[in-house]
Parts: C-alpha cells; sequence; structure tokens
C-alpha cells in the first residue's frame, strides 16, 4: 500500500467521474447539466493538476499535459457559462452546446490520464 | 531543464497550491449556498462567477466591498469565517511560492544552465580559462581581437562577479564552481569540438597537476598550458606529455642569462613581447659582482642564470614572512641592515637584485642599497601589478613582473605560434648571429618594426595559392618586390618559415614556397599591405613575378 498511489489514483478518478457527470445528459438542455457538478469538477480536477506537478518521469509529465488540457477545457466552459449569462444576457442552444462539449473535451482527456495511470499500476509488479 | 532541483521545486509547490485550491473551493460554494437578498427585497443565491469574483478579491485582502448586493447576517458570519481561513492560506501559498522562486539551489541551477547554453553556443575555437586574476584578464583583453573565446571557471564568486562587470566583449561565459571537479570542466565545454585546450595558472604547482591531470583524462585531444615553478612538477607535467609548461622563474633565469651574455638575443626576445628593437645603455646588464636578495624560487632562478653566465655573485637569504616577524616590518633600512648590506658588499657590487615576495620589502632594500652605493644597477621583482607606478617612480633599472611575463608568455602561445617557435629558434643562437640579424632588420625594416603572421594558403594568399597550385616554382625573394617597381625590393623581413614539423630560421630566399607554409614576416604596417595585396590579387602577382597576361 502507498498513501501517495491512493490519494492520487482517487483524485484522478474522481476528476473523471464529475466530469462524466456533468456532460452526461441532452447537450442542448441546460437543466440537465448541473452548476455544482462543473464547480465540482473544476476544483477536483485542479487538485489532480498539482499533484501531479513535479514527477520527472516520462509518464508523470504525460499525465500532467493530460491535466493540464483538462483544467483548460473545463475553466473555459465554466467562462462560457459566465459570460453568455452575464455579458451576452443571452442563453440561447449555441452556448449550453458549447458548455457540454468543452466538458466532453475534457472528459477524455481524464480518461485518456485515468487509462495512463491504471496501465502503470498494472505494469509495476510490487 | 534536466536540473534535477527544477522538478524538486516543482514538487514543493504542491502543497501551498493545494492550500489556494481547497480554500477558496470551500468558501465558494458556502457563498452559493447560503440565501441572500437583493436590492428589491427578492431571495437570490449567488452564482458561481459572482462567488468567484468576491473571493478573489476578499482573499488577496484587496476588498471592494460587499457584491453584487449588501450581505444578510447569514453570508456575513459566513463569510467571517471564511476571511481568516482564505487570507491566511493566501498569505501562506504566496509566501512559499515566492521563497521557492527565489530559492538559492534553483537560482544556481538556472545560472548553471544559461552557463552550459552559452558554451555551446560558441561557435569559434576556444580555451579553457581556470582561475580568474589580473594575468587572465590581460589575455583575454589582448586577445580581444582574434578569433578566439575564452570561458572562465573559479572558485570565488566574487571574481565571476568582477569579470561579469569587466562587460568583455566578445562575451567570456563565467561560472563559479570547483575547478578540479570534472563535472563543472565538463560543463565549461572540455568534450566539445572547438575546444582547443585548458590553461591552468595557478600559483600552486600541485593543484596545476591534478587538473592537467583530470584534463588529459577527460579529453586527450586538448592543449594543456599549466604554470609549472618547481623543478619537481615541471619533470611530472613532462613526464605526462604536455607540450606547454609555463614557468615563469625559468623565463627570469634565462633572461638574465641572456641579457648579460648575449644581449641582442635578449633584445630580439624582448621586441616579440613589445620593446622596441633597440639596446638601450640602461638594458645591458653589467658584468661586475651581484647581491641576489631573497632566496625563493625566484632567487634559485636567479642564481642559475647567473651561474651559467660566469658571474660571480652573493646570496643574502632574506625571506619577506620571516623579516616581518623579526622587525615587525617589512621596510629595510634600519643600522642592522644597512650594515648586512655593507657586509654583502654594496660598495663594490655593480648590481643588486631583491627578488624576495613584498614588494615594500623590494623597493626599500633597493633604495637603501641606492644611498650606500648611487651607481649600482638596481633589478627588482615585482609581485602585484598594482604597484607599478610606484617601482617606476624609485627609478629602478629594471622590473621583472612574474604575472606580466606569466600574459605575455601564454598569450604568444596562443595567438602567435609562430613568435614563440622563433623565441625558441632564437635562443639556440649565438650573439653574432643575432647582431647580424638586429642590424638586418633595422637597414630594412626600421627602429621599431611590427611582424606579422600568414600561412599560405587559398584563404589567406589567394593568388600565390593558385599559383603554386598549377606547380609553378616561385621563389620567397620573387615575391619580395615593389609592387610599384618590382626592380625594387620591398623592405621587409622573413623571419621564420614553418612548413610542417621542419622550422627555417630567417629562410634562404632562393627557397621554393609550398602550400601550407606558414610564414613570419617583420615588416612596416604599410608593406604588410603591400604584401598582402601581392600574394592575393592575381594582377599585382603577375606584375611582381614579371609575367605579361
Amino acid at each position: 500500500m502507498n498513501m501517495h498511489k491512493i490519494v492520487s489514483g482517487f483524485f484522478f478518478i474522481f476528476a473523471m467521474t464529475l466530469n462524466f457527470g456533468f456532460f452526461y445528459g441532452n447537450p442542448e438542455v441546460l437543466i440537465d447539466h448541473s452548476a455544482y457538478e462543473l464547480f465540482a469538477a473544476i476544483v477536483i480536477n485542479l487538485i489532480a493538476t498539482v499533484l501531479k506537478l513535479g514527477d520527472k518521469t516520462q509518464l508523470g509529465s504525460v499525465l500532467l499535459a493530460t491535466s493540464l488540457v483538462a483544467d483548460i477545457q473545463l475553466i473555459a466552459s465554466a467562462t462560457i457559462w459566465a459570460f453568455a449569462l452575464y455579458v451576452l444576457n443571452d442563453f440561447g442552444k449555441e452556448a449550453t452546446t458549447a458548455i457540454v462539449s468543452l466538458s466532453g473535451g475534457a472528459l477524455l482527456a481524464n480518461v485518456v490520464s485515468v487509462i495512463l495511470f491504471i496501465s502503470d499500476t498494472v505494469k509495476s509488479k510490487r | 531543464m534536466n536540473d534535477q532541483i527544477f522538478w524538486i521545486i516543482l514538487k514543493r509547490l504542491r502543497i501551498p497550491f493545494l492550500v489556494i485550491i481547497v480554500t477558496f473551493a470551500i468558501t465558494m460554494l458556502g457563498l452559493t449556498l447560503i440565501d441572500g437578498m437583493d436590492d428589491k427585497g427578492n431571495v437570490y443565491r449567488m452564482s458561481f462567477f459572482d462567488a468567484f469574483y468576491f473571493v478573489s478579491y476578499m482573499a488577496s485582502t484587496i476588498g471592494f466591498g460587499e457584491a453584487p448586493y449588501s450581505f444578510t447576517y447569514g453570508q456575513r458570519m459566513w463569510v467571517s469565517g471564511m476571511i481568516y481561513l482564505t487570507v491566511i492560506g493566501w498569505f501562506y501559498a504566496i509566501g512559499s511560492i515566492v521563497s521557492l522562486i527565489q530559492d538559492d539551489a534553483l537560482r544556481k541551477a538556472i545560472s548553471r544552465n544559461r552557463f552550459r547554453k552559452q558554451v555551446r553556443g560558441l561557435g569559434k575555437p576556444f580555451y579553457i580559462m581556470l582561475g580568474y586574476n589580473s594575468v587572465i584578464k590581460d589575455i583575454i583583453n589582448r586577445m580581444g581581437v582574434h578569433d578566439y573565446r575564452f570561458v572562465v571557471l573559479d572558485k570565488d564568486e566574487n571574481k565571476i562577479d568582477e569579470l561579469i562587470l569587466e562587460n568583455f566583449y566578445p562575451h567570456v561565459p563565467a561560472m563559479a564552481g570547483d575547478v578540479t571537479n570534472q563535472y563543472m570542466l565538463k560543463m565549461a565545454g572540455i568534450h566539445q569540438k572547438n575546444c582547443l585546450g585548458v590553461i591552468s595558472l595557478f600559483k600552486d604547482d600541485s593543484k596545476n597537476t591534478q587538473i592537467a591531470t583530470i584534463c588529459q583524462l577527460l579529453n586527450k585531444k586538448i592543449d594543456i598550458i599549466v604554470k609549472g615553478s618547481s623543478p619537481r612538477h615541471i619533470e611530472h607535467f613532462k613526464s605526462m606529455g604536455l607540450k606547454h609548461i609555463q614557468d615563469p622563474f625559468e623565463i627570469v633565469s634565462k633572461r638574465i642569462y641572456y641579457s648579460i651574455v648575449a644581449p641582442h638575443i635578449w633584445l630580439l626576445e624582448m621586441w616579440v613581447y613589445g620593446h622596441s628593437l633597440n639596446l638601450r645603455k640602461r638594458d645591458i646588464l653589467p658584468h661586475g659582482k651581484y647581491i641576489v636578495c631573497g632566496y625563493g624560487r625566484m632567487g634559485k632562478a636567479i642564481e642559475q642564470g647567473l651561474k651559467k653566465a660566469g658571474i660571480a655573485y652573493v646570496l643574502y637569504d632574506l625571506e619577506a614572512k620571516k623579516y616581518e616577524q623579526e622587525n615587525g616590518t617589512t621596510i629595510f633600512g634600519d643600522e642592522k641592515d644597512r650594515n648586512k648590506l655593507l657586509e654583502l658588499g654594496v660598495e663594490d657590487a655593480e648590481c643588486i637584485i631583491a627578488a624576495t615576495q613584498d614588494d615594500l620589502l623590494n623597493l626599500t632594500l633597493l633604495n637603501k642599497a641606492k644611498k650606500i652605493n648611487p651607481n649600482i644597477f638596481t633589478i627588482a621583482r615585482e609581485n602585484s601589478l598594482a604597484e607599478l607606478t610606484m617601482f617606476q617612480a624609485a627609478k629602478i633599472n629594471k622590473i621583472y613582473i612574474i604575472e606580466k611575463i606569466l600574459a605575455e608568455s601564454t598569450y604568444n602561445y596562443i595567438s602567435r605560434p609562430l613568435l614563440d617557435t622563433f623565441v625558441v629558434e632564437l635562443r639556440k643562437q649565438d650573439e653574432e648571429w643575432a647582431k647580424i640579424i638586429v642590424s638586418m632588420l633595422h637597414n630594412s625594416t626600421g627602429i621599431s618594426p611590427d611582424y606579422f603572421e600568414i600561412e599560405i594558403n587559398l584563404e589567406n594568399a589567394y593568388a600565390l595559392s593558385l599559383s603554386l597550385q598549377k606547380g609553378e616554382k616561385i621563389t620567397l625573394a620573387q615575391i619580395r618586390r615593389s609592387r610599384a617597381n618590382r626592380e625594387e625590393i620591398l623592405p621587409i623581413v622573413y623571419l621564420l618559415l614553418q612548413r610542417g614539423e621542419e622550422i627555417f630560421l630567417v629562410p634562404d630566399s632562393q627557397m621554393h614556397l609550398a602550400i601550407g607554409d606558414k610564414l613570419l614576416i617583420v615588416a612596416k604596417d604599410e608593406y604588410k599591405e603591400d604584401f598582402e595585396y601581392i600574394v592575393n590579387n592575381l594582377y599585382e602577382l603577375n606584375y611582381v613575378l614579371g609575367r605579361e597576361y
């Protein structure tokens, strides 16, 4: 048992599941996608990113890269939400689909990250 | 960015970042869940954007006030708790991030990286200089115009700062670190193809030995220029197969020998180092009795020179440190000292040499001797360049500055290899020969002629090389013609010709030239230009050779 592995594994997978939870649902209906879930996904993703900082190995660098991609996509999605709500004052279908599809991209990055993490675990013989 | 330290720093940033993320997230979540009231009395809840905006300026203590509407008591209770959480978290995190960025190890890693990049970017051949001092500074300054670059390593960080302040152009990459550490040497580019050599002129012979050994192990191809002053170390360097060993005391010994026995050889050698080609009266050392004060490495070297020249001398084993201990000062000249000088026979001696390691002692000793015997010839050893004006003001006949000798001979070795060879060959000749050469130089090139080196190849002598490639036979005399009138001789002197390993001192003018020959030529600047025209320009060459096309 490795405490660091447990904590980081927990956050990596949690980030992915929350992301999926937000993404799941009709992409044109905003009610299907909770703002609280997006908030939680962003926070957990940021924590996961920080946990990947400072790993010099090849795998560590790739993990950090995928995590950064997910962060950018999720934050972009939240920004569009705020922008459409307060600046444009017009919450059309376009804004909704943009928010959901951006989180979909983030989900893909998170899936890659988790696959890499699991494959590394499977590979190690300890 | 492959330095270990960079990753360690990044890893240490984890906690501060986590603190910020977690405190912000808790506070924002609370704010969006608590009921508020807008200006019309309706219940509303903050959006995530409102919460993010508010927390951002709360945590960083900017404090724009309550937004978007005045808070209810429920919100205020939450916020008053969260102020302490977020503000403390913020200060902790920012503080540790700033201190990590300023971390000494990180800054060193960054400067090491920069140094490595600069060394790799040196496009031209370079030498690695170990230790930075006035000698090295002098060499770098002289080399400014040449096509060599330098990399400097020194143990002392202050010295490196000093170097950076010098603002050398072209830039000299420098780094503080242990010079005997092979990792540092590798970083300084010892493995690079354009690394020509390592120069190590430390006072301490055993340090030079250590460095030479390491450098030879790291890269067999490079030139290692070391200073060695004790016979044991010099022997060791020779057994290592080092080609160039700088022994300033040996140079002094030889100079004293030649200036007594063969002043014209001495003159030619000094001319190479920038002296005018003119033997003045005060340059000639007397042949009478000598007094040598100080019997360290310098004293021994002088003794050697005098012995070889067959001059009578007395030795006075004066040691600066011992003298200071006994008398509490290094100012020479009380009654006891005076008696000592008289005992040594200063009254009938013709020359006195002060060769201790203390400048003040040397100066006062010579002054005292001059007071007793005003006609005595005085020679001083000067240890630090800073006191040069003092020595000049004291009207000492001859001054030997070890640092300067070292700088000049190293500089010549690096940048004027033919001159260096010339000096070596010169010492094998006798006074008569030197006299002839000096008068020949006087007759054809004047009192203080300049010299230049040229290699016969397409780059430096285009026209001449083309003709030689065609198989034409051209002698040295044939191209020594005026381009205004080919019947007249161009006033230049061929001092040395090097063909492969063969060396021809003052080559015969009927000698045929070959591609790859290196020539050392004495000429005034204007004639140097003429010569370069002739060997590079086809029309000029044709005219001088008497050919018509």
